[in-house]
This record gives C-alpha cells, structure tokens and sequence, in this order.
C-alpha cells in the first residue's frame, strides 16, 4: 500500500481494539486472527484514521467492529467490490477486508476474480473455518464432503475449491496462507500484505468449535507446513505447485508475490494522458456537441 | 393547426448508413438554426436487421417524434414494406430504384414515389458505401435540406478522416443531387428555411445523461455494459478523466453499486448507469444505501421487460421497481426526464439531491431517450448549483446517525480526525454501533423517511401545462409528457378544455400537487407506455384521485395523435 499510511504513530496492539466487545464463540480461531491484525497495525505504526476496515456478512466479518479504524459492514460477499470504489477514492489509506469462506468464494465469488486481476490495492483477509458460523453451521465452498453439517447430515456432494489456486490464478499479487493457531505467522503474513503494494490475498485457516467438528485445531495444526525455505515467491509455476499440496500438507507462509501496477495507477495513467485536472474547462466538453 | 415542420424517415438494413444519414440531416438542420427531435430504432442483432432513424425538424420548438413520418426515404425492399401501412395520402417516399433490392410496385393511393438508384450510382462509383451520400444528396434537393448546413456537417465528420475521404462523399452527395433534380417535385414537403443561428448542441439522452455528470462534480463513475445505458458509460468513460476523476468497469452490476458506495463513503461523488434488469440486481445494495444513508445515484435507462424482454425497445415500466426495489422500508429519491435537455440538467439535480439527502436517487430515462438526438441550448457550467453534501465541523463529539432537525446527520470522509465510524447495513444507533431496540429501530425509520418530506415542498413544483378548469387533465411522466405536451396544444387549439401535469419528482409523490390539480380537472387521464399503468397505480394508493390508465406497451412511444384521440373519447 501507500507507504504515506505507515509509520505514523506508536500504539501497542491492545490500542487498536475499539470499544466493542468481540462476540465470537471461546475457542474460535477468529480471535487468534484479531489479535494478528492488532499486531501487524501495531508493529507498521497506522493511523487508525488511516485506515478503512470493510467486511460483509459472517461471523469474520464482525472484524472491523473490533478495530477502531475508519469501517464499511457491507452485505453478504459485496465487501471487496465496496473496498474496490473505497480505495479508488483514497488511494493514500490503508484498505483491509475480512471475511470468511462463505462470504468470499461462495456469494462473493464473482467478485474476487476481479479484485485480483485489477490489481486493487488493499489487503484481504480470508478467515477460512470451512463453514458458515453465523447461520449455524451449513457447509461452505472449502467445506471437505466428509462434513456432516446442518444441510448436509449424510456429507456434502461438492468438491471443496482451492482458494489459493484460484487468487493465484486470477493474478492476486501477494498470496500466502497461514493458520490462526500461529498468531506470529499470521501477524507477519498480514504486515507483509499490507505493505504489498497490489492485491494481498492471506488465507488463514480458523477452527470452529461450535459447527465444523472435523477441522479442529490438531486437524489444522498437523495440516500446515511452512513453505520450503528456497522457495522463489516470483515464480507463478513454484507457488501453484505447492498450493496444490505434493505432499498432502498446506504450505504456510508467503506463496507468491508480483510488481505489477495497481488499479489506480493505471486510472491516473489515463488521467495524466488526456491531461486531466480539477479545473478542466467544462466548455471544452460541451462545445464537442455543436453541430 | 397548420403544420410547420417536417419529419423524415430512413429505413434500411443496420450497417448501410441508415444512422449515419440520420445524423447529418439531424446536424444540417440544428446548424440551419431549426429544433430537432429524433427518434431511432436499432435491431437486437449485432449486424443487419431492420433500423430506422427517423428526424423532425421545424423552426418552432418540437417535444416529440411526431405523429408519423412526411418523408419515407428507404434502401431496402424490407424497409419499405415495414413502413407501407404508415404511408398516407401525400407521403413522399424516396426508395432505391432501378438497382435495389425490390420493386414498389404500385404506391398507396396518393403517395409520392421518388426512385433514386442509389445502389446503382454507388456501384458506379465504385463504393457500394456511399449509398446513403447519394440519399442525402437526393433528400436535400427534393426537401430543401440546406446544401450549405448539409455539406457543413458532412466536411465536419469527413474532414478528419482526410481530403480523399471527404471528397468522396461529397462526390456520392453531389450524384444524389443530379439524379434528384431530373425528376419533378410533386408533394408539399420541404424544411423551414435556415433561421437565425442559435447557442446550441445537438446530442443524445444518454450522452447528455454523462454530461449532466461531468457537469455534476461526479468523481467516480462504475460502469457495467448494458442496452440502452451503456452510452452513458462510454462518455463519461471519456470525459470523466480530463477532470481528474475516474470511470472503471465492474464485473456486474452489484459490483457497480457496491463499488459506489464504497466510493461515496470514502468521500466522493459517485453514480452508476443501467437499464432494468441491472436496477434489479442492484435492489439489495439500494437498501444498503438507505439504511447506511451513504449517498448514490443511479440512472436507469428503461427498457422492454420483464426478464430480457425487449433490451433495445421504449417502455416505462421500472417505476414500481425504482420505487419499492428493496427489502424493508427502504426510502429513496426517484426522479424522471422528459426530454434530453432533462438529460443534462435533472442529472446535475440527481446528484445534488443525493449528497444533499444520503440516501439513493434513481434518475428514470427511457429506451427512447436514450438514442434521441435533439437540439438542446447550450448548458452552461456556471448557472447550475452544485450540492455537495453536509461535513462535519469538527465540533463537539461526532455521531454519525446523530439525530438532527432536518434528519440529515453530518459525514465525515475517512482520514478525519475523531470521526471514526462504521457505515452498516445493521439497524444501528447514532453512533453506528449495532442496536436492536424496538424504540430505535423505529426512530430511526422516522429518521431516514422523515428527512425526504422536505423534497416535496424544496423541489421545483410540478409543471401544469394550462390554466383554469378542464374536462380532462392528462398526467404523464418521461418522454411521454413531450407526447402529451403537442396534444394538449392541439386539443386547446381545437377549443377543448385540457389541461397537462408533468412530475419529474416521482417519490416522495407529491401529493398535494396531484390532489390541486386534479381538483380543477373532470376526469384524469394517464397514458403511460407499460402495461399495469404504474404511475396510475401509485396515484390511485397515493392520492384520492380515481385516474384513467391509457396503456400501450409496443415497444414503441406514444403518438399525439392517439393521446389527442383518447381524450376525444372522454369528452
């Protein structure tokens, strides 16, 4: 982002959490999650009036209530397509949206593709729980078939999708992944993402422990495994094999990372070649429908 | 009523120049100092079909497409026959022969026939293209066309393109001409002759949709592609930049609002444009913009529905839609256009009202609008007001929903310090924060409702075409009042007593304007191009008036004449 938001002022974590009280279940990953972002602000110093939390519907996308920031709590899976106009109209604030499976990849499916390809600078925070909370447990789009859950008592008939292939394939330029049981992982990957000029993608595996009794914290734990040291995070090739789990382990850690011009620098190379300003004259405009 | 104008009609195949001779007599006629009104119709197909471009002229003011056309200028056998049954006695037809594709055969009793081999003299000059230059060529000498206005406009969209080009075309012009005057001029047809010039632009509804938002201090703009609102998009796409500001392209139109209220919260003027099936996926997002008092503003170019239905076709049939297009108690600002003048200035107005309000305003065009070119005066930057929405002082602690007087509470754009705050789609108190009472909820409906009571009596009263008593009094909205407008001032001018009363401020209703109006009138009647009677339906829940729809619903406006004949049958 906008190196202009960092390092602005010194506040300790704890300083970021606003003046509502968390409502997730004890025991939810969210609140490992929260406590990581509080970090990673912390530790790069942003103004919290510098900042624009946005989220949809969920229980993750309760988020930005916890943060004090400046904050959207939009409809459910329109979060990024509203951080989208947010960040085209305040290029120089930081911009995060948190959500969970449900929220990104199943209502708002359509929409991160989108994100990612234009290159939106803005950082998204996915709490990935494979099911949805607030509606009390209904299978989501990384939900595995094994789940027995409220509408599927005898298993889920899909094929779980892949969110890190699928940001990597639409051209998101920070993608890593990381499991809300290792706050210091999770706090580094979201510093990371937001000092990402582009779209930063952080995939955070959170456990339920109210709805989803098969991901559990041990299930996660023993599926993480930090990406390889070696690894190129420049090659497109290297990161999608990984996502693709060769040795049945998700990779933890920065998968990917590209330079690539953000939205709003290719909207002000517009502005700069028909040499746009303020005060252009409207005249101009209107004398073009003379006849 | 002596007739003083002249409407010329062109058909053909899409693709042969139909549009683009249209829009040279268009722009020959506004340079010759002349009003204009045209009215088009384009296939759905990507290439071929039937089009047709149809242009009236006269050097008094016209407000629709007319009742039919004087002149038929066609250059295909289909174009003739789609329009022989609208060829009445002393219709003056001007087709493609020898050389075309049909044969007329024997004209309806009375019409004119002025065959131009237009298909031949373009094939001897060897570019098949300049069929319609030779049309144009014919159609100035027989219907006094100004050569001088014709030619002017021809150099100017031909000029750019180089002195091969142009003299090309003005070669095409100059054979249409040669073979018009060997025939003899039978029929009474020919434009008023070149009047003072005038301060003007000839454009298109939509296009003038996109200047009223340049005009308007629009900042951001999210456009998604669809029929026939994409024009809107286009211009802005191209005008928006020179001012700084910026047109991006969503993936659908739920991205588009919601990226516009994301926009608008973080501090910018922001709008999008769409036709119905758009408004439709954007009704959960309005909601949002109500409950949030985040101001948007839409515009939607009406056009044939349900579901797909007609996408290139006129209907006014999204008011219930633009209305009560949400769940809950949504409360909005919805405003309609007469005519492209409207375009311009009732943009400029929906963004104002907007910022001023937080909360949704729908600006409703239609099919017909959209592609219109007419002659409009020329705006001007500096006589229009800009309304930019109410910001916090800085004063005191800052509550987003505080309650006010006026209902409007202050927004503070993000980066300002001590406003922290959240805008929700939850039922929330001032300050934002969550809250389910029962008292809150409620007080906070009187809130969002109670602060647009104040449009009904700040917004410009409704427009009562006449004075005093009348046994009809005909109320219409969008283009059709254009429509009404030409009929009220014939049926008066025939002695009968009928009055007109146009709205633009479609919700809040105003309710008190109706109830006067109707008042002085014996019978209301409200002609409308959908098939329920809409605006009827809001009349009779809204207001103690009994009207009488008069529905059409064929893709096609209204005529004068039928509103002329329908108010006949209720006298």
């Amino acid at each position: 982002m906008s190196t202009a938001a960092l390092h602005q002022v010194e506040m300790k974590p704890k300083e970021y959490k606003s003046e509502v009280s968390v409502v997730w279940c004890p025991g939810c990953g969210h609140h490992g999650i929260l406590n990581a972002i509080y970090r990673a602000l912390s530790e790069l110093g942003i103004d919290p009036t510098k900042m624009m939390s946005i989220s949809g519907i969920g229980c993750s996308s309760r988020t930005p209530y916890f943060i004090k920031s400046y904050k959207m709590h939009t409809l459910h899976g329109r979060a990024g397509a509203v951080a989208t106009g947010a960040q085209i109209a305040r290029p120089d604030l930081v911009v995060m949206v948190t959500g969970g499976d449900g929220d990104g990849f199943s209502i708002g499916g359509g929409h991160m593709p989108h994100m990612a390809r234009k290159n939106v600078d803005m950082t998204y925070v996915l709490y990935d729980n494979g099911i949805y909370g607030l509606t009390k447990g209904q299978y989501s789009p990384t939900s595995r078939p094994e789940l027995k859950a409220y509408t599927t008592p005898y298993g889920g008939p899909d094929t779980p999708m892949d969110p890190l292939l699928y940001m990597l394939t639409y051209g998101a330029t920070y993608v890593a992944q990381a499991f809300a049981g290792k706050p210091k992982v999770c706090a580094d990957l979201i510093k990371g993402a937001i000092e990402h000029r582009g779209f930063s993608y952080v995939n955070i595996f959170s456990q339920c422990t109210s709805f989803n009794h098969i991901d559990t914290v041990e299930y996660y734990r023993d599926l993480v495994e930090e990406v390889p040291t070696g690894h190129d995070v420049t090659d497109l090739g290297a990161a999608m094999a990984l996502a693709r789990r060769p040795n049945g382990k998700a990779p933890m850690g920065l998968l990917y990372q590209d330079k690539r011009p953000t939205l709003v620098d290719r909207l002000q190379e517009i502005v700069t070649k028909v040499g746009g300003h303020p005060d252009y004259d409207l005249n101009k405009i209107i004398d073009l429908s003379r006849p | 009523m002596a007739k003083r104008d002249l409407i010329i009609r062109i058909g053909g195949e899409g693709g042969e120049g139909v549009i683009s001779s249209g829009d040279f007599i268009a722009a020959a006629c506004a340079r010759a100092g002349l009003d204009v009104y045209t009215f088009k119709t384009f296939p759905a197909e990507i290439k071929g079909g039937y089009a047709m471009y149809q242009v009236r002229a006269s050097a008094e003011r016209v407000y629709n497409q007319g009742d039919t056309f004087d002149v038929l200028c066609v250059f295909n056998g289909e174009a003739f026959e789609v329009n022989k049954s609208q060829m009445r006695p002393g219709t003056a037809v001007v087709y493609d022969y020898p050389g075309g594709d049909f044969e007329p055969g024997e004209l309806p009793p009375g019409v004119f026939g002025y065959p131009i081999p237009m298909t031949q003299a373009a094939k001897d000059m060897k570019s098949i293209r300049s069929k319609n230059m030779v049309a144009l060529g014919a159609l100035s000498v027989l219907f006094n066309i100004h050569e001088s206005t014709l030619v002017g406009a021809l150099t100017k969209k031909f000029g750019k393109k180089g002195k091969e080009v142009l003299d090309f075309n003005l070669q095409g012009f100059a054979k249409g001409k040669e073979l018009a005057a060997k025939l003899t001029k039978q029929d009474p047809w020919r434009l008023a002759d070149v009047q003072d010039p005038k301060d003007i632009i000839v454009i298109a509804g939509n296009d003038a949709v996109g200047l009223g938002a340049v005009m308007g201090g629009l900042e951001f703009f999210s456009a998604y592609p669809i029929t026939p609102a994409t024009e809107i998009a286009k211009y802005v796409a191209t005008h928006l930049p020179k001012r700084g500001n910026h047109l991006i392209q969503a993936e659908d139109e739920i991205a588009s609002i919601s990226q516009v209220i994301g926009a608008s919260y973080a501090g910018l003027k922001s709008m999008t444009a769409t036709s119905g099936p758009g408004l439709a996926l954007m009704s959960e997002m309005l909601g949002m913009a109500s409950m949030s008092e985040t101001p948007v503003m839409v515009v939607d170019v009406q056009r044939g529905g349900p579901s797909t239905g007609l996408p290139t076709k006129h209907e006014q049939s999204d008011l219930f839609l633009a209305i009560h297009g949400a769940h809950g108690d949504a409360p909005r600002v919805v405003l309609s256009v007469e005519d492209v003048h409207d375009c311009v200035d009732m943009t400029i107005e929906a963004l104002n009202l907007a910022e001023e309000y937080q909360c949704p305003v729908i600006l409703l065009s239609d099919g017909s609008l959209a592609f219109s070119t007419q002659t409009i005066p020329a705006p001007k930057p500096a006589s229009y007001t800009i309304v930019n929405r109410r910001r916090w002082d800085g004063q005191g602690t800052y509550k987003r929903y505080e309650f006010t007087p006026d209902h409007i509470s202050p927004m503070a754009d993000p980066g300002t310090p001590n406003a922290m705050h959240i805008a929700t789609g939850l039922e929330h108190g001032e300050t934002g924060a969550p809250n389910w009472r029962p008292e809150n909820h409620w007080a906070m409906h009187e809130k969002r409702f109670n602060k647009l009571n104040r449009i009904v009596d700040t917004y410009r009263p409704t427009e009562i075409d006449g004075s005093g008593d009348a046994d009809v009094g005909v109320i219409t909205w969008g283009s059709t009042i254009g429509v009404v407008r030409e009929a009220v001032q014939r049926l008066r001018a025939e002695g009968l007593k009928v009055k007109g009363f146009y709205p633009k401020l479609m919700w809040p209703m105003p309710v008190q304007q109706y109830e006067a109006f109707a008042a002085t009138c014996k019978k209301i009647l409200v002609p409308e191009v959908n098939y329920q009677g809409q605006l009827a339906h809001f009349i009779r829940a809204e207001t103690s008036i009994k009207p009488i729809r008069f529905n059409i619903c064929g893709g096609l406006p209204f005529t004068p004449a039928m509103i002329v004949a329908k108010v006949k049958e209720l006298i």
